[in-house]
């Protein structure tokens, strides 16, 4: 058994899958190519990945970059955050990625490694943590 | 969520399906964010507009609404596309102008008011504690900050979707509980010409609302400052000592305080370009407000020729064509270039520069991430004498 961390539910979903650590806050506009599917500062891939990060921040155009992530097939199985804005929720809300905000996102990310699955428990409220 | 009558009338369909899809989309992101309820809006400016920007998904997102009947509830207003509309810019692209073309018919279809600006404000000025549904975060900010009016960073298809409604969720700044500054910034030491720098600053640096002492009143500096530190940072006020309406905002009983200096603000600034580098001068983002474009224009007047490998781009609303005709035909004529109704952060540009210097910060903070040039911040003066000498 992982380690497992409370969240609270924004957009509900299923959502298991590979983690990809970017723990900054993310202007989806300039910073995300939903064509090529990557977190730019970074060249992270973001395919069939979970996404951990802080926040989001900059442009309001960030929405439909979210949905843009998902209509290019990007699969972005789910997003991991501590702070949210409607920005992020209403692209999470059209496109249908589950967004959870992690209670206590700090000791999270002190725990979680790159390429570690997580897995979300709808009935405890829980993300899972398994080592790779 | 609780909704009204005629909110859950709407949202059955008795209003037509366009509404009933948008107002579904709107309680939804509300009861994500734990809205309680909805409020009625007065003025929705739509951002996230631009062909280059949002691409198929979003022009199809946007036609599957217009198509189907969509129209819009209150005065809406819409941000700059991807293109000149006056087809003579010789820096920003047009290769993409049928796609854009078909956004805009899409939009203008549905009602609202082809503005192509994002100084709406410009148009119409919100009054204070007024909810608004605004995209385009530096109008946001420049709507909450200096008019005191009530409106979040909406992402942009729920501004759409406000449009179609007349709806927002009460959530975030439509309260005034959470207007509320914990931390003050003294801004003595900056100067004008920085506060493009100053703005990414605060953007990068304060997660707070902070409250602004000793800023200098002069209201298209500030209107840079804001918009740099909505596109650093996620801000959607800054409350402005002696400008920001009373009431509009609280302020906590004890505050953190912190003093800018310019060796903070430095490496935001950036450092001059070459004489053998390939420049870009930009200035117009946010676009110009009239006070700005007659005080570029008077700086220019008399220049002849540009410097070799160097340009300069101005943005602006396409209002102007009409209003300053003789001022653009004479910027024309010394090769000055004009984008009306769009800007290069939303667009692609017919060739590369080495070097972008503006007086914006959110131009340096977008343009370095997506066109990836070398960037300094100056003032219109310094630009202009940059470019012609």
């Amino acid at each position: 058994m992982g380690m497992r961390f409370k969240v609270d539910v924004v957009v509900d979903g299923k959502c298991s899958g590979e983690v990809i650590i970017i723990d900054k806050y993310i202007s989806f506009f300039g910073e995300v190519d939903p064509f090529k599917c990557i977190y730019k500062p970074l060249e992270k891939k973001l395919v069939d990945k979970v996404m951990v990060f802080r926040g989001s921040r900059g442009s309001t155009v960030g929405s439909y970059i979210i949905y843009g992530l998902k209509k290019n097939n990007c699969n972005v199985k789910c997003m991991l955050v501590e702070e949210i804005e409607p920005i992020l929720v209403a692209g999470a809300v059209l496109a249908n990625i589950p967004l959870l905000r992690l209670i206590n996102y700090n000791s999270f990310i002190k725990y979680v490694r790159e390429g570690y699955r997580i897995k979300y428990m709808r009935e405890t409220g829980e993300v899972i943590v398994e080592e790779r | 969520m609780y909704l009204n009558k005629k909110q859950e009338k709407m949202l059955e369909g008795e209003y037509g399906w366009v509404a009933a899809k948008a107002l579904e989309v709107i309680v939804r992101v509300g009861e994500s964010l734990g809205a309680d309820k909805l409020v009625e809006i007065n003025h929705v400016h739509v951002s996230g507009v631009s062909y280059t920007n949002i691409g198929e998904p979003g022009l199809e997102f946007i036609r599957d609404f217009s198509e189907s009947g969509g129209k819009a509830r209150v005065y809406t207003t819409i941000n700059p596309g991807c293109i000149d509309l006056s087809g003579s810019s010789k820096i920003i692209d047009s290769s993409l102008r049928d796609k854009q073309l078909m956004i805009n018919s899409f939009l203008e279809k549905m009602g609202f008011k082809p503005i192509y600006t994002c100084i709406p404000y410009l148009y119409r000025i919100p009054s204070p504690r007024e909810h608004l549904a605004w995209g385009e975060s530096s109008a946001v900010i420049y709507a909450n900050s200096i008019y005191g009016a009530y409106t979040n960073r909406e992402g942009g298809p729920l501004a759409l979707a406000s449009a179609l409604t007349g709806y927002t969720y009460n959530y975030g700044l439509h309260i005034l509980d959470n207007r509320r500054v914990s931390i003050e910034i003294d801004i003595d030491q900056i100067k004008r010409e920085h506060y493009g720098a100053l703005g990414l600053w605060i953007g990068y640096n304060i997660r707070e609302i902070p409250m602004i002492k000793n800023v200098i009143e002069d209201y298209s500096s500030i209107k840079i400052m804001l918009a740099s530190s909505a596109a650093s940072g996620s801000h959607g006020l800054i409350v402005l000592e002696n400008i920001t309406p009373k009431n509009t905002y609280l302020v906590d009983n004890r505050l953190e305080s912190v003093t800018v200096e310019y060796r903070d603000i430095e490496e935001y600034i950036g450092t001059p370009p070459s004489k053998e580098d390939t420049v870009l001068g930009y200035i117009g983002c946010p676009h110009l407000d009239p006070y700005e474009f007659i005080e570029i224009y008077r700086l220019l007047l008399g220049r002849r020729e540009r410097r070799q490998n160097k340009y300069l781009l101005l943005s602006i609303p396409p209002l102007y064509s009409r209003v300053f005709s003789r001022e653009i035909s004479y910027l024309r004529k010394i090769g000055v270039d004009i984008g009306f109704g769009t800007c290069p952060i939303v667009s692609r540009l017919r060739q590369g520069f080495d070097y972008l210097v503006t007086n914006s910060g959110k131009a340096v903070f977008y343009m370095k991430n997506i066109h990836g040039f070398n960037t300094y911040i100056a003032s219109p003066r310094e630009i202009v004498e940059m470019i012609y000498g």
